[in-house]
């Protein structure tokens, strides 16, 4: 798969940079691998914590470099791991100073992704942020390239909340960020508190902890191979019946669980039981055998004070009849 | 005309009402949380876990008072089984509402004021008042803040054995409610212990 990756990319990108890199992400060949790690050092020799503190020369813009921090570990564990900066950023990048508008120069996501990109821009243009914020928001307003991973690559699904959250979070717990964005519409628009707005769902923050936002804003995808829909939407249309994942049938395990439906999923009587190694989700993870016996404890003890009450009623009919005669 | 004693005060018979609405309204609620499902709702999910969280607070809230007011009234020796034939008098408590009833037999320890319960009550009523009531208010305060659950057990969410022990715990005190409002109508008249639990006065 791997390798038709490669031969798709080297077949369809027309420019120079990506084909320098012939190998793609993670390369096998030893003497590759060092050759990206030497040409990668070399943008990592400025752009890290550890370069701020030692400036490998002088006359810098420190401020504007300590804005501009590239973390290698995150980057070693991200999708894009294994591939040289310059993939992206163009050949030149690495000379110091830098030309001009390098940043508006990188290569988009759909340069390399082009099917996927094409049905999720489909999605993304649907979207609250794409129809009011078009321009300015980009698929790199939430996809770090640097630092994300694709869901079904983390595995645990904490991870993937607390990624996936935290590409939300970013903006909308942050006056700052959320105003480099919101001031450019029309009224400038102030970032509305998270739990003001969700303050009908209890125990938000829970909930921040154990699903992802997308998993409410999203419709279902409307494309089997892709995890989510990326038409992000308001109010209007937001998920908020409880008992969409409070339920045996939740949705979790078409959204977040997604990746792990294939395995086991009726351990010892829980529905659901694969969401209970991260989250105990009321309705949703109850126990078979258990309910049987609660449904049929009452049931028999409903039946069993029935019987005696009638009992009762009877046999005291028969005393009276007796005394009677 | 039957004999009537003052048995009951006016907080205990309070307190005993407040906290049947309450236990009544959770396991209403508490059945609706469980069985959720988006075809049959009984307490729609959203108003079940509001309305559950706030008698749950109440009623361990009332529970505390009971607490105290049992051992400032000396209430509380009434729960406590006594030596010297307990077993048999269960027995006999048991062999009654088997058999004896059926024939019209007057209670074998009807209630007086130094005894308010009959030993089987008294087991029973201690081991839901002093046992199972404790159990059920604990979980289900770390069920309303998770942060005093465990975080995990054996691998799995913290909270899996705190829910399993409060629906448990739940489903053994709708059980005893059920034959606990059936017990109500064994008094001389169908209706004399109800009354009792509202006036204060015990018929016999
Ligand atoms: C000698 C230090 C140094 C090296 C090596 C270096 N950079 Fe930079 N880079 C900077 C500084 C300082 C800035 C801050 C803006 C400026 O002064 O141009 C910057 C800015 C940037 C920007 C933002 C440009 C903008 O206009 O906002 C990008 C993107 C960037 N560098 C990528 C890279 C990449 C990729 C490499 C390696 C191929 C690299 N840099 C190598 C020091 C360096
Ligand atoms: C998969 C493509 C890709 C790779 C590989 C990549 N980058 Fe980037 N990088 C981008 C994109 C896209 C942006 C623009 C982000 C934005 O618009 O905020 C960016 C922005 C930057 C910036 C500017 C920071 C900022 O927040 O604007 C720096 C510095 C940078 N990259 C350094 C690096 C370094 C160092 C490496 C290698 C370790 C690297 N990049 C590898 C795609 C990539
Ligand atoms: C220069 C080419 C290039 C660019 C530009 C690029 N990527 Fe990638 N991306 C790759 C390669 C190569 C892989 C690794 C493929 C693999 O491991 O199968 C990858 C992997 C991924 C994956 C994991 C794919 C999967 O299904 O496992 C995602 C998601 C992803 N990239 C998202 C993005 C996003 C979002 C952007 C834009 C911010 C972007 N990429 C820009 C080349 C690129
Ligand atoms: C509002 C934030 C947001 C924006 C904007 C956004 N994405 Fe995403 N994207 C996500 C989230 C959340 C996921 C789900 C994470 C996952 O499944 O890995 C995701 C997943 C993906 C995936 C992996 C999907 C899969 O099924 O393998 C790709 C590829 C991707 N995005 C590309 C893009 C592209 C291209 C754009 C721009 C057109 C874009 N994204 C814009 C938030 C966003
Ligand atoms: C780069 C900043 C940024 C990121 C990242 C971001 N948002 Fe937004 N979001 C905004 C801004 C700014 C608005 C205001 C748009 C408007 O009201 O017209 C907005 C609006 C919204 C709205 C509609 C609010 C309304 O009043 O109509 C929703 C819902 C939303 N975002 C959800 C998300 C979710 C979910 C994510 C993560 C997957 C996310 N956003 C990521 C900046 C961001
Ligand atoms: C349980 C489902 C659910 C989750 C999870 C959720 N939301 Fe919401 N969200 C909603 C609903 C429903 C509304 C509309 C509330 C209303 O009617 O006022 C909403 C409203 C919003 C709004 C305002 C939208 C508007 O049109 O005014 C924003 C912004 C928003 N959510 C962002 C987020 C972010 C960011 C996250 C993740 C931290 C998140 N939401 C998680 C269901 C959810
Ligand atoms: C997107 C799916 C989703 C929706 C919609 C949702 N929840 Fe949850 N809820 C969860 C998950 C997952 C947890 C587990 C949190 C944890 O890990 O403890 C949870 C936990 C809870 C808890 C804490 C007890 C427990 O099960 O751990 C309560 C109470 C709760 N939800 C109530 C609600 C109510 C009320 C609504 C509707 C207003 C709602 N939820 C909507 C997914 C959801
Ligand atoms: C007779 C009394 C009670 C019964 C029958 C009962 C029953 C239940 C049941 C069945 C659930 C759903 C659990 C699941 O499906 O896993 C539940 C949840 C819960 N219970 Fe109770 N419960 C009772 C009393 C209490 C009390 C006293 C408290 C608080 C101190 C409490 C707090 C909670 C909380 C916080 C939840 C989680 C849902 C929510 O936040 O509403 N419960 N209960």
């Amino acid at each position: 798969m791997r390798h038709l990756v490669v031969v798709f990319l080297i077949l369809l990108l027309g420019t120079p940079s990506a084909l320098a890199q012939t190998a793609g992400a993670a390369p096998t060949d030893p003497a590759l691998i060092e050759k990206i790690r030497k040409s990668n050092a070399e943008c990592l020799g400025c752009h890290t914590e550890a370069a701020l503190k030692a400036p490998p020369r002088e006359g810098m813009d420190l401020l504007k470099l300590k804005t501009l921090l590239v973390d290698p570990a995150a980057f070693e564990r991200s999708n894009h791991a294994g591939m040289e900066c310059k993939t992206c950023h163009g050949q030149t990048a690495n000379e110091y100073p830098h030309r001009e508008g390098l940043t508006a120069q990188v290569s988009p996501c759909g340069e390399c992704h082009a099917q996927k990109s094409m049905r999720i821009e489909a999605q993304y243009d649907a979207s609250i942020h794409a129809k009011h914020l078009k321009g300015k928001f980009t698929c790199q307003s939430c996809h770090d390239p640097h630092l994300y991973k694709v869901a079904a690559k983390l595995g645990a699904p904490s991870e993937i909340v607390r990624q996936d959250n935290a590409m939300c979070f970013d903006c909308h717990e942050s006056d700052l960020k959320f105003a480099t964005f919101g001031d450019a519409l029309t009224p400038p628009k102030r970032r509305p508190d998270l739990d003001d707005i969700h303050e009908w769902l209890p125990n938000a923050k829970l909930h921040w902890g154990a699903v992802r936002c997308v998993e409410c804003h999203t419709p279902v995808s409307p494309t089997k191979t892709l995890a989510l829909s990326h038409e992000i939407v308001g109010k209007d249309k937001a998920e908020k019946n409880c008992v969409a994942c409070h339920t045996r049938d939740t949705a979790l395990k078409t959204r977040l669980y997604r990746h792990m439906v294939t395995e086991e999923r009726e351990k010892l009587g829980f529905a659901n039981s694969i969401i209970l190694g991260d989250s105990y989700v009321i309705g949703a993870t109850r126990n078979a055998y258990f309910d049987q016996f609660a449904v049929w404890s009452v049931l028999l003890t409903v039946a069993g004070v029935m019987g005696h009450g009638a009992l009762r009623v009877f046999t005291a009919g028969i005393r009276r009849l007796l005394r009677k005669s | 005309m039957s004999e009537r004693i003052y048995m009951l005060p006016f907080w205990l018979r309070a307190w005993h009402w407040v906290n049947a609405a309450l236990i009544l309204v959770l396991i209403v609620t508490g059945g609706s949380l469980h069985f959720a499902q988006p075809d049959l709702p009984l307490v729609p999910f959203a108003l079940a876990a509001r309305l559950h969280d706030i008698a749950g607070v109440a009623l361990a809230a009332l529970y505390g008072f009971f607490v105290i007011a049992n051992i400032v009234s000396g209430n509380w020796w009434q729960y406590v089984p006594k030596p010297g034939g307990f077993i048999k008098r269960c027995l006999v408590q048991t062999r009654f509402y088997c058999w004896d009833i059926f024939w019209g037999r007057p209670h074998p320890y009807p209630p007086t004021l130094a005894a308010n319960f009959n030993s089987l009550q008294q087991i029973i009523y201690w081991f839901i008042m002093y046992f199972f009531m404790p159990i059920l208010l604990l979980t289900g305060l770390m069920f309303l803040v998770p942060e005093w659950a465990p975080q995990r057990v054996l691998g799995l969410d913290g909270l899996l054995p705190i829910a399993m022990a409060h629906t448990a715990v739940g489903l053994i005190i709708t059980l005893f409610m059920i034959g606990h409002i059936y017990l109500g109508t064994t008094g001389l008249k169908v209706t004399s212990l109800f009354r009792m639990m509202i006036t204060g006065w015990h018929e016999h």
